[in-house]
This record gives C-alpha cells, sequence and structure tokens, in this order.
C-alpha cells in the first residue's frame, strides 16, 4: 500500500511539472500553429542548463533562478531564427522542429555528454505523510509547478502582453486587424513556452536524469496532457496531465509501466478519432 | 425536378435555413437572389452534401439525398461551382478538366496511364471549348486571373457530365465583356441542362432567370417571373433595408433593376 | 508537377545501379555496396513517406510502425515459427499491409496537424508493445536470424548470404516498387490523388471519394514502408523494435523534404544523400546530426520543394526565360503551401 501511495505522489508531482511543460506546447501550438517537435528538447535544455549552472556555482537556487530566463532568451533567438522564417508554411513547421530537436539533441551530447548524470536535491529529509515517509523536495518541486501554473494563467489574463496573446489565439484576423502586434506576441508565446519547459527541467533536475535523450521520453507525455485534455483548453491541459501521471503512477505500482503508458496513448487516440473535426478545423484556422 | 422540404440548417444559435420549401421545375433557368447572409450558399452547401441539415429533407429527381456524402450526390448528377473560387491550383487547366470529367467514369485504376482513357481525353476538349479557355489548357490553375477561374470553375462542375448545376456566383471578378460572353454561354447550357444560379449582379439575373427566388434571413421571401420579383414591393424592402450588412463582397450588391 | 527527368540519365543510373557489384570493387570501394544496397531500401521507405505527403498531401510521422511491422514479420516468421524465405516475406508484408489498413481507417478521418499527430501516436502505441512483448519480439534486444535460402536446386542454393545475390535481390525489388508508383502515379487513381491533396472538398463534389481515396494511398504507403521493411530485416538478419520510432519516421520524412516531396526520385535523392553524408560524415565529426538539422531547417525556409524542386524550377527558368514569369514570383514558399496543404476547411466526410 505504502509503494501504492509513493507512486501516487510521484505521479502527481511529475504530473504537476509535465502540465507546466505542456502548457507551452499548447501555446504555441494555439497562437503559432506549430506542433513543436523539439518541446521535450526544450524541458531537457532546462535540466541540463540547471546542471551547468550548478557545477559552475556549486548552488542549486542559482541554477533555479536564471535557467528559466536563460530558456526565455532562447526561445526568442530560436523562435527569430527558426519559426519566424517559416511562418505560413505551417504544413512543414513539424519537419523544422523534427530539424531543431535533431540540433538541441546533438549539441547537448557534443557539449555535455552522453552520459547522464544526477543532481542531488538541494532541499534533503523527509516528512511523514499519509502513512509514508515523503521527499521534501519533491512537495517543494509540485508547490513550485503549482504557483508557475497559476502564474501562467494570471500573466494571460491580467497583463497586456496576456491580452493580446488571447486575442491572437481566439481571432488571429481581428486581433491583427485591430492592431496586436503580432510579431511581438509571437516571439513571447515561442519564448515563453520555452521558459516554462526550462523551469520544468530546473525543477525536475534533481529527481530525474540529465540526460541529452530525456525530451524524447517527456514530448509524448505533453502530447497526451494536450490532446485529451482539450486542445485550445489549458486549464484542461493542466488537469489531463495531472491525472494521466497519477494514474500512470498508480497503474505502474501493479504492472509494467509499459503497458500504462500503452493504455494513455489507447486514450489518447480516442480522444483525437472522437472529436469531430469541425472543433479542430476552428482550432487551426 | 429538386423538392426540398422543411429544410433546417443552425449554426449554433443562428438559423441560417429556417424550414426551407422549395421545389425547382426541370428545364427552367431558376435563379435565387437575396441579400448577404439569407442563406444562399448555405441552401447550395446543404443540398449539395458539404453541410448535413439539422432536418428536412432533400429529393433530387425522385431520389432522397438528404444526408448523402457529396461525392455520391454528385455521381447523380448534381454538381456545382463554389462561389470562393476552388480549384486545383498546382494542376494545369487541362488536368482540372481531366479528373472531373474521370471521377464520374471510376478513377480506381491504378495502373493504367491516363493518356489511354480516350474519351475523357475528348470531353476535356469539348468542355475547353465551351468555356473559350483553349489557349490555356497547358496552364497552372494556380495562375489563370479571376475571371479565368471563375470559367474554370464552371468546367469543371459541367466536366462531371451533371444533369442539374448550381452555380453560386458564377460572374462575380468578372469584366464587362467576361460578364457577357459567359451569361450567354450559360443560356446556351441552360438548354442541355437545369440551372440553379445565386447571384448578386441583378442586371443578370433578370437577364438570364425564367424564375427567381428570393431568399432573406434564412427563408424563402418570394417567388416569380422576373417581372413578379421587379413588382414585389417586400423584395424592394428586404435589400432596401439592408445597407449596413454588406460585409461579404459589397460588390454588384444593389437593388437597381 | 512536372518531373523533369531524362529516359537517358535515368537509363544511364540504373545501368550503373546493376552494374555496382563489379564496378565498385574494380575502383576498390566494396563496402559501398551494403551502403548502396542500404540506401535502395530507405529510399523506398521514402518513397512510403513521399506518397502520402507529396501525393494526397498527409504528412505522416508514423510510417516507421509499417516498417518494423514487415521486420517482425520476417525475423519473427524466420526465427520463431521458422518459415522460409519466401513466406517469412510473405508474412512480412501482409502483416504490414494489415497494419496499415487497420490503422488507416482511422487516421484518415483525420487531416492536417491531427493525422501527423495520430501517425505518432499509433506507432508509439506498436513501439511500446513491441517493447513489452519480450517472448515474441525479444523486446530491447530485438529477433535476429539465420538466413534461409532463397531458392534450392539440387546441391546449389541461391541466398542472400551472397553479397551481390543480396544487393540485386534488393535492386530488383526497389526498382519494382518504384516502377510500381511511377504507375500510380500517371493513373487515373494518381491524378485524383493529387485532387485530393489540392482541395479535397472540391475533389469530393466532382464525385472522389475522399476517404477512400486517402485510405487506399494510406494502405499502399502502408505497403511500400512495409516492404522496405521486410528488405531491411533481410539485410540485416535482424529485426528491432528501435526502428519502430517515431525518429525512424521523421528521418523519412526528412529525406523526403530534402530531395523534394511529390516528385518521383526526389526521396530517392534525399535519402542518397543524407546517408552518404552520415557515412562520409560520422568518421570524421561525431556530431555531423548537427549538420543534418541544419539542413533540414534551411530547406524547409528557402527550397520547400527540395533538391527535385529546385532542380525543375530551374529547367523552368532555363527553358522559358520570361514566358510567364509575371504570376511565379509568388515564392517558393506560397506555391508549396498550396502544393501540399489540404484545405483547413471542412474536409470531406
Amino acid at each position: 500500500m505504502d509503494i501504492v501511495v509513493a507512486l501516487a505522489f510521484n505521479g502527481l508531482v511529475w504530473g504537476l511539472i509535465i502540465a507546466l511543460i505542456a502548457l507551452g506546447l499548447s501555446i504555441i501550438f494555439g497562437l503559432l500553429d506549430i506542433i513543436n517537435l523539439a518541446h521535450g528538447d526544450f524541458f531537457m535544455v532546462g535540466t541540463v542548463l540547471t546542471w551547468f549552472v550548478l557545477e559552475a556555482t556549486g548552488n542549486y537556487w542559482i541554477a533555479f533562478l536564471i535557467v528559466p530566463l536563460m530558456g526565455f532568451l532562447m526561445g526568442a533567438l530560436v523562435e527569430r531564427a527558426v519559426i519566424q522564417p517559416i511562418r505560413g508554411t505551417a504544413a512543414l513547421s513539424i519537419v523544422a522542429t523534427f530539424g531543431l530537436s535533431i540540433i538541441i539533441q546533438e549539441v547537448v551530447r557534443a557539449g555535455f555528454g552522453a552520459a547522464p548524470k544526477r543532481i542531488l536535491p538541494p532541499i534533503e529529509g523527509t516528512i511523514p505523510l499519509f502513512g509514508i515517509e515523503y521527499d521534501i523536495y519533491r512537495i517543494f518541486a509540485a508547490g513550485v509547478s503549482i504557483v508557475a501554473i497559476f502564474g501562467f494563467f494570471a500573466f494571460l489574463h491580467r497583463t497586456k502582453l496576456g491580452t493580446w496573446m488571447r486575442a491572437v489565439r481566439f481571432d488571429r484576423d481581428t486581433a491583427l486587424a485591430m492592431g496586436v502586434p503580432a510579431r511581438t506576441v509571437y516571439m513571447v508565446t515561442f519564448a515563453l513556452g520555452f521558459a516554462m519547459a526550462a523551469l520544468g527541467g530546473a525543477v525536475a533536475a534533481p529527481i530525474t536524469t540529465v540526460d541529452f535523450q530525456t525530451g524524447v521520453d517527456v514530448l509524448p507525455f505533453c502530447f497526451m496532457a494536450v490532446i485529451i485534455g482539450g486542445l485550445g483548453n489549458l486549464p484542461g491541459t493542466v488537469a489531463a496531465a495531472v491525472l494521466l501521471a497519477v494514474t500512470e503512477g498508480i497503474v505502474t505500482s501493479f504492472t509494467d509501466p509499459t503497458v500504462a503508458r500503452i493504455v494513455s496513448l489507447c486514450l489518447m487516440s480516442a480522444v483525437l478519432i472522437a472529436r469531430p473535426h469541425g472543433i479542430f478545423a476552428g482550432a487551426t484556422r | 425536378m429538386l423538392q426540398i422540404a422543411d429544410l433546417t440548417k443552425r449554426f449554433g444559435g443562428l438559423v441560417a435555413l429556417d424550414r426551407v420549401t422549395l421545389d425547382f421545375e426541370a428545364n427552367v433557368l431558376h435563379a435565387i437572389i437575396g441579400p448577404n447572409g439569407a442563406g444562399k450558399t448555405t441552401l447550395f452547401n446543404t443540398i449539395s452534401g458539404m453541410l448535413r441539415s439539422d432536418s428536412g429533407t432533400v429529393r433530387f429527381r425522385g431520389t432522397d439525398i438528404s444526408g448523402m456524402a457529396p461525392h455520391r450526390i454528385s455521381r447523380l448528377g448534381m454538381s456545382r461551382s463554389l462561389q470562393i473560387k476552388s480549384v486545383f491550383d498546382s494542376m494545369t487547366v487541362a488536368e482540372n478538366l481531366w479528373i472531373a470529367a474521370q471521377a464520374r467514369e471510376g478513377v480506381m485504376h491504378p495502373f493504367s496511364n491516363r493518356r489511354r482513357f480516350g474519351r475523357t481525353a475528348a470531353r476535356v476538349d469539348e468542355i475547353l471549348e465551351q468555356t473559350g479557355l483553349e489557349g490555356l489548357r497547358a496552364s497552372p490553375a494556380g495562375t489563370l486571373s479571376y475571371g479565368d477561374v471563375a470559367l474554370l470553375e464552371i468546367g469543371i462542375a459541367l466536366a462531371t457530365g451533371p444533369t442539374l448545376l448550381l452555380l453560386d456566383e458564377p460572374i462575380c471578378g468578372m469584366g464587362p465583356a467576361e460578364t457577357e460572353s459567359t451569361v450567354e454561354k450559360i443560356r446556351h447550357l441552360a438548354e442541355s441542362v437545369d440551372i440553379i444560379i445565386i447571384e448578386h449582379d441583378m442586371p443578370v439575373v433578370f437577364d438570364l432567370a425564367e424564375w427567381i427566388t428570393v431568399m432573406a434571413q434564412g427563408g424563402v421571401l418570394a417567388r416569380g417571373t422576373p417581372q413578379d420579383i421587379a413588382e414585389n414591393a417586400a423584395v424592394r424592402e428586404a435589400y432596401l433595408g439592408d445597407e449596413d450588412d454588406d460585409d461579404e463582397d459589397g460588390e454588384g450588391d444593389g437593388f437597381d433593376a | 508537377m512536372k518531373e523533369r527527368i531524362n529516359r537517358s540519365v535515368l537509363l544511364t543510373v540504373l545501368a550503373l545501379l546493376l552494374a555496382a557489384p563489379w564496378l565498385l570493387p574494380a575502383v576498390g570501394f566494396d563496402y559501398w555496396l551494403d551502403i548502396l544496397a542500404e540506401i535502395l531500401i530507405w529510399s523506398l521507405f521514402a518513397a512510403s513517406v513521399n506518397l502520402l505527403f507529396g501525393y494526397v498531401g498527409l504528412l505522416s510521422f508514423g510510417q516507421a510502425l509499417f516498417f518494423g511491422m514487415g521486420m517482425f514479420g520476417v525475423a519473427i516468421g524466420v526465427a520463431k515459427l521458422g518459415l522460409g524465405f519466401w513466406p517469412a516475406l510473405g508474412l512480412g508484408m501482409v502483416v504490414a499491409v494489415a497494419t496499415a489498413a487497420v490503422a488507416g481507417a482511422l487516421a484518415v478521418r483525420l487531416t492536417w496537424h491531427y493525422f501527423a499527430i495520430i501517425t505518432v501516436v499509433f506507432s508509439l502505441i506498436f513501439y511500446f508493445i513491441a517493447l513489452s512483448a519480450k517472448p515474441l519480439t525479444g523486446g530491447d534486444d530485438g529477433t535476429s536470424f539465420s538466413m534461409p535460402p532463397m531458392l534450392t536446386l539440387g546441391e546449389s542454393e541461391l541466398s542472400l548470404t551472397d553479397q551481390t545475390v543480396q544487393y540485386l535481390f534488393i535492386l530488383l525489388v526497389v526498382g519494382f516498387a518504384f516502377f510500381v508508383k511511377y504507375l500510380i502515379v500517371r493513373s487515373p487513381f494518381g491524378m485524383a490523388l493529387m485532387a485530393v491533396r489540392e482541395n479535397d472538398v472540391r475533389a469530393s463534389l466532382i464525385g472522389l471519394n475522399v476517404y477512400f481515396l486517402r485510405w487506399i494511398a494510406f494502405v499502399v504507403a502502408g505497403g511500400f514502408a512495409g516492404l522496405a521493411g521486410c528488405l531491411f530485416a533481410l539485410f540485416g538478419r535482424y529485426a528491432s523494435a528501435t526502428y519502430m520510432f517515431y525518429h525512424v519516421s521523421g528521418e523519412g520524412v526528412v529525406w523526403t523534404i530534402v530531395g523534394g516531396a511529390g516528385t518521383l526520385f526526389g526521396p530517392a535523392i534525399g535519402a542518397a544523400l543524407l546517408i552518404v553524408v552520415r557515412e562520409e560524415l560520422s568518421n570524421m565529426w561525431e556530431h555531423y546530426p548537427i549538420l543534418v538539422g541544419i539542413v533540414v531547417i534551411l530547406t524547409v525556409i528557402f527550397a520547400p520543394k527540395g533538391l527535385m524542386g529546385m532542380w525543375n524550377a530551374l529547367l523552368d527558368r532555363l527553358a522559358s526565360p520570361s514566358a510567364d514569369g509575371t504570376k511565379k514570383d509568388e515564392g517558393p514558399r506560397e506555391a508549396i503551401e498550396t502544393a501540399v496543404a489540404p484545405v483547413k476547411g471542412e474536409a470531406g466526410p
């Protein structure tokens, strides 16, 4: 029983981190019409940057603060260099982000090495929780993710930039006609998506391995959250991420994790197919 | 020929077609007019199977075609052109017509050279002549002028060998000379094919149509000969009350017949 | 799109390919025969991606699924069921095509990005199944087998263990598949597929069954990918779940785009180019995939019709310097958009 509780909690923590990453994927899709196959790698870059900053400074908290900022800057750079030139070739954008994914993984393999590394949690110790001793750091990680998710929603609803983003998402043509600066919105959206994935990476680095391939595992999970939660439905994405992760966590305590993953993927296909085409067509416009 | 009964189509809260009941007789050139948003194009979309109606039935030459897929309706002999001109852009004019002509004959010949289909080729030549597009047969459709695309639209619809042709603003975008020759072509076509035309250009409608249906707000406002319609007070009012509503193209929309 | 391939160029290339087992050793490049065989197999795989993307407008990131099914069909057929050469090949094809028929019936209900996503999902599902079904597939390690003979005549037998026989067999099969694809492209069926790619709403209005056409194309493309997988299993005497992962599909997409989607030989050229680059560069620079990634992005930005597209445009310009240059200045990007983008509005039924 203890193992079930522990795995369920692990799933919850992981689900919140995934939710943070998946939100970025969802807004990039919703606003820029781009299926970002490199999004998992943005997360991976977050974990690797955390490792580097930790190596350089010896202090995890510095990494925790500056990695998301670095992610934001890199996101803006990538948007300018790769995404902006391919706007309008929506069919091929997925190919370009696949190329981006290859580049990022290979650059990290060159600079960081192919061997996975570990980071020790900056907060040690456990506290009793529902009859088990649970890592304090994982609770902290969940807390950070929740704050970041709420912060993101506040940003969308309380700031001018956020309002612009929602306007473009809702009706691009009208928003542009009303003078919303499209280029800025696109760049901020992409940069923010990268930053959130990088923050996810910084938070997750101490509880997972730092490896140039982690993005490949994270990406399908993020897509599942976005699709099952409903494209364009940001709170739905968060809920789906948490639900999926907890379910997979619990199922994993009974059986092979691969089986849990297969079940999630089948669920995702069912959602994709059952959706009437019209809703999707509306969302892509 | 075409019987529509109680046809209703809603988009969310908006009722685009409100229990429309219409009967189109054969061998008469029909026109449908009405202000923007009256439901004309929605009517075509529903008849041709592009949209599924919420209720009501459509019978075409005795067959109930409500809810049928567009390609099956097309194979029954109903063909249509689209208001927003849409052709196969990177294929040549001749290829556009070729595939339309072959669609009826069957395309499941995965291993035979398409040059062998002489009957289809002859059909393409015939349509090229009818539409006057011979000179452009090898041009990619995406490079045509707006007026030529409109002609190609009609040509594609014609190539399927229809017995009923639905034309949605066929002369939209044409210059005066092109309009005149196209009107003549349509009049000529009407001798062999039943035609229902949606058109905003009133002089054209009143010149061409033998029977006019006026739609407004998803319903049928009036029907009659061109003369009946020109004298109908309700029709005039519907058009005059429409000034602030012409967001679609605003062109040739006035009622100045 | 006109394919500007000169018949004499084609025949020369074919003759060189046929003569390769004798030519290459003569110039001291023996080991290139295997690389050539690999290029041929992956060209066929890219042709599968191309049939869907270039001719029907559906971008699949899941063709590796059928490739893997072909591989496992052959490997399991030989290693577990004790089948001979031809029955194992047949099993691989049947498994691949059957999977494509079922997956396609569901997948072609979607278009656009959603089609790409669902193909990834399908291939992931089978990837994980292949990983966990260890007794059957060998899981992470895969299944290896020893090559059964193709033909036994009394004492002598014909087998792919002979490098030359293996190469010629692969060349023959791939050549035949490309010939079939050529027939399809110039047939009424091929024209119907292109009409669906150009404008699916219009296609349904002229009486084409868009869903059915897409499904058939999906199954045929699955068959091509499956055949490539069968050949690759025979070539390596091995099958592994790794080859079902969507990254393998992605490589096929990359070759297709770089070579030129919607052209008969573009994907083969793309595959050849990138495999040669890999063979030449991987010894010198371990991180050559960075270059591949950059080439992919540059292609998408500057030459979305790929190498063949650039070649055709060049020939067009040489052929008619200013004849119809007026409309051509729309830029390549717009052109590819209309060429490959399925209509974004409502699709057919």
